[in-house]
């Protein structure tokens, strides 16, 4: 079982209070929250980039202080908010190869996992190609690449659309589906509720840098629909007056139930 | 290519006229405009959408001089661009995409009263307009703040306030919201539709929805002008859309796919509302 | 977050130095540096370092915040003092140990040059102390201005300054973030010795600069949008207006520069 647990307090602002969480294998772990709630720094903790001042972070049951840290973020994968302007390698190949090779991984072994990964993003044409002269959707996919390819079980992207446009946003989000069918298991930070919801198994709100919703995307947007995605606040509106509308939360299921509705 | 005669809400002739206009970069074997013709009127508001490299940011660019056309002419007023870029470019301001990267100054008034230096503008009338910008996007307070302590949305707001206190006719703005999150993107429009008053708008961006309040919308696909039409109608065509890979935020497309009319219908409560209403009366 | 204290030593409080046009900071400093170079008695230096002295009070700078300043500086003032010391032949014989001889010539000329080097540094330190960054740019523009006519580009270095300093702490920030997301690729940049540690920084130091080079292409846009066209034309916002304290302040470091020659 695959398990990343975390507790932890940080900071001489508080950024964090108290915040436990539990990362369950194959799933993709949503977490929002508005500016300054503390969603980045949280999930910094989770391959100790950040270390937290009280509390520890388990991986797998082991405290992750005690792994090796290239260990540790090989296993946690972390993807930062335009992580494209880290791209520094003459070639897509080379700057994706990157990772693996800082792991001491064998040469055939680096190419294979550069290839796959590469194929995994959908942009295996692009491996000869210089990343500086890349489209905005085609560096971003190189640089999630580039951690991919070290093999972590638990990735975490931050704010992995951001900047995107709508088309490319929605290739980034069937990615990052596709991830979570083969076994990866997905931690993404957005303020974009609407794309939260498209995605995600369960959803953690973060406020103030305290855990205030923990549980389905169902149960958390449900609870307070005012601040919740586009879709669920149609619905919630419409639930008093005609309760069979249900608690859809995705647009295909938020659709089919409003039709229902209007007996289309 | 799909026109409107519905779009033509202003009336006279064009102040803004592109016929022709073709443009490739230089490192480029496929041109990023080819045979684009188009007008805007005094005071319209007009959207321009498309897929990524469809040649939206090159068009702009033609707009104020920054890139000169390879064929075709491009009129602003009665000026060309390529000759007289800053002639053009007192009359034309521009807000780009990246909000980093378009102030100047060490502090906030100094950005702002960037281009008023550049006009040579005296000091006592380059403190009014600053002060009137500044107060003009809610920046009051801001005045000695230094750009990187401010959030994405402030960093617009600030090169917004450098334009207004430009005061130019037109306004040519770059995708200005797409670096940022939902709440500054919600923030610089609100002062976009506060300030937009009765200038002329050339609007580039991905977010349709931010379009909604226009006259005509414009669509740039692979360098061609796709379609020319108004908002209603561009919401309304679904094969269009699909073609030009245009995308619409949750309420308009749950709005489309009830066949409920879009252009009514922006926040989920009046989506809600208008199918509690439907609903009701179905049930009658 | 990036350093609240800026770049470059500024100390922000109040102070009659603060107060002064930097224009009129920048030249008597430069009075003070030459007289630095042009006294040649012990006694002279010795006054020097007093009027320094007051000025480091009257800048209400904490002198803690100078002796910063001349850690730097400390090997190579200690190398001098002992270069001198070692090696000098002038004056009597102090001490002698076989090759190596200690004269007074050798402790006065090594006491001289270590003083005037700490002197520098200091005169440099209270004009950066006292005065703004941005302001120091402005004051350079100004003075270098007439040089405009030989077709000295004193505007574009004065634009190039506060570009600079617009973007510094932003550079900073990125840096920051570039060397976080490739720690989290397995590069650590602590760890390793000496040669690991700077192979290390390329991955840091690449995308940085390519970012920076797109930057300036943008920034370069927008200026020229908002009517850029070099200096020709342009007024300042900002203002620096020279005042009576600041011609006494011109007309004191005259007098401290024609001391320092003639004793």
């Amino acid at each position: 079982m695959r398990h990343v647990y975390a507790q932890n307090t940080p900071f001489e602002v508080e950024a964090l209070k108290g915040v436990s969480l539990a990362v369950e294998p194959d799933e993709v772990l949503g977490i929002v929250g508005g500016t300054g709630s503390g969603k980045s720094t949280l999930v910094q903790h989770l391959n100790l980039l950040l270390e937290p001042t009280g509390g520890h972070v388990l991986v797998d049951g082991a405290d992750a202080r005690t792994l090796a840290k290239n260990e540790l973020r090989r296993r946690v994968g972390l993807v930062f908010q335009f992580p494209e302007a880290a791209l520094f390698a003459p070639t897509v190949e080379e700057d994706v190869a990157f990772a693996p090779r800082q792991l001491g991984l064998g040469e055939a072994e680096v190419r294979g996992r550069v290839r796959e990964t590469l194929a995994l993003l959908g942009a295996a044409h692009l491996a000869e190609r210089s990343p500086h002269a890349l489209s905005g959707g085609e560096k971003r996919r190189v640089a999630i690449a580039g951690v991919l390819a070290m093999g972590p079980e638990v990735l975490v992207l931050d704010e992995p659309t951001a900047g995107l446009d709508p088309a490319t946003r929605e290739d980034l989000l069937d990615v990052v589906r596709g991830l979570k069918v083969s076994g990866t298991t997905v931690v993404m930070v957005s303020h974009d509720l609407d794309e939260i919801a498209e995605v995600a198994d369960r959803v953690c709100l973060l406020d103030a840098g305290e855990v205030r919703a923990l549980g389905t995307p169902s149960e958390v947007f449900y609870a307070s629909p005012a601040a919740a995605p586009a879709t669920v606040r149609v619905a919630s509106l419409l639930r008093s007056s005609h309760p069979e509308v249900g608690r859809p939360v995705r647009l295909d299921e938020t659709l089919a139930a409003l039709k229902v509705l209007l007996g289309a | 290519m799909k026109n409107s005669d519905e779009g033509a809400r202003r009336s006279g002739p064009p102040i803004v006229f592109c016929e022709s206009l073709t443009y490739s970069y230089p490192a480029s074997t496929r041109p990023a405009l080819t045979d684009v013709t188009f007008g805007l009127r005094a005071g319209e508001y007009v959207g321009v959408v498309g897929p990524n490299g469809g040649g939206k940011s090159t068009l702009v660019r033609l707009l104020n001089g920054l890139l000169r056309a390879d064929s075709g002419s491009v009129r602003v007023g009665s000026l060309d661009p390529a000759t007289e870029p800053y002639l053009v470019r007192r009359r034309v301001g521009m807000l780009f995409q990246n909000p980093d990267n378009g102030l100047v100054a060490p502090f906030v008034e100094d950005d702002v009263a960037f281009g008023l230096e550049n006009l040579g503008i005296e000091r006592e009338e380059m403190r009014e307009r600053v002060r009137e910008a500044i107060l003009a996007v809610g920046l009051q307070g801001y005045e000695r703040r230094e750009p990187h302590t401010l959030s994405g949305g402030e960093k617009q707001r600030v090169a917004l306030a450098g334009l207004i206190a430009l005061d130019p006719e037109i306004l040519l703005l770059d995708e200005p919201t797409s670096m940022l999150d939902a709440s500054g993107r919600r923030e610089v429009m609100e002062r976009l539709e506060n300030l937009r008053g009765e200038r002329t708008v050339l609007h580039v961006t991905h977010h349709i929805e931010e379009l909604l309040d226009s006259d005509r919308i414009l669509v740039l696909n692979a360098g061609r002008l796709a379609a020319d039409v108004s908002p209603e109608q561009l919401l309304s065509d679904a094969s269009l859309l699909r073609e030009n890979r245009l995308t619409l935020p949750p309420v308009l497309r749950l709005a489309a796919g009830l066949g409920l009319g879009t252009a009514k219908l922006r926040t989920p409560e009046e989506l809600a509302r208008e199918i509690g209403e439907k609903s009701g009366a179905r049930a009658r | 977050m990036a350093a609240t204290r800026g770049i470059g030593q500024f100390y922000p409080v109040a102070s009659p130095l603060h107060a002064l046009d930097p224009r009129a900071k920048i030249l008597a400093t430069a009075a003070l540096v030459v007289g630095l170079f042009l006294v040649d008695s012990v006694a002279g230096l010795l006054a020097l370092a007093a009027v320094l002295a007051l000025l480091v009070t009257a800048s209400r700078v904490p002198p803690g915040e100078f002796l910063r300043l001349l850690r730097p500086v400390a090997f190579i003032v200690a190398l001098t003092v002992v270069f001198q010391v070692l090696f000098s032949r002038e004056g009597s014989t102090l001490l002698d140990w076989g090759f190596l001889e200690v004269h007074t010539g050798g402790l006065r000329m090594g006491f001289f040059l270590a003083l005037r080097i700490l002197l520098l540094v200091s005169a440099a330190g209270i004009l950066t102390a006292t005065t703004a960054p941005l302001a120091l740019a402005d004051g350079i523009e100004d003075l270098l201005s007439p040089l405009q006519r030989l077709r000295f580009p004193a505007h574009e270095v004065a634009m190039m300054m506060t570009i600079a300093l617009r973007f510094i702490p932003t550079l900073d920030e990125e840096a920051q973030k570039i060397t976080r997301a490739q720690a989290a690729r397995g590069a650590d940049l602590s760890e390793g010795g000496p040669l690991r540690r700077v192979r290390a920084t390329l991955p840091v130091l690449v995308p940085l600069t390519i970012g920076a080079f797109r930057r300036a292409d943008e920034l370069a846009e927008a200026m020229e949008s908002r009517g850029y066209r070099g200096g020709e034309g342009r007024t300042r916002y900002r203002e620096l207006r020279f005042r009576a304290s600041d011609a006494i302040a011109l007309a004191a470091a005259a007098g401290v520069l024609a001391g320092g020659i003639l004793l």
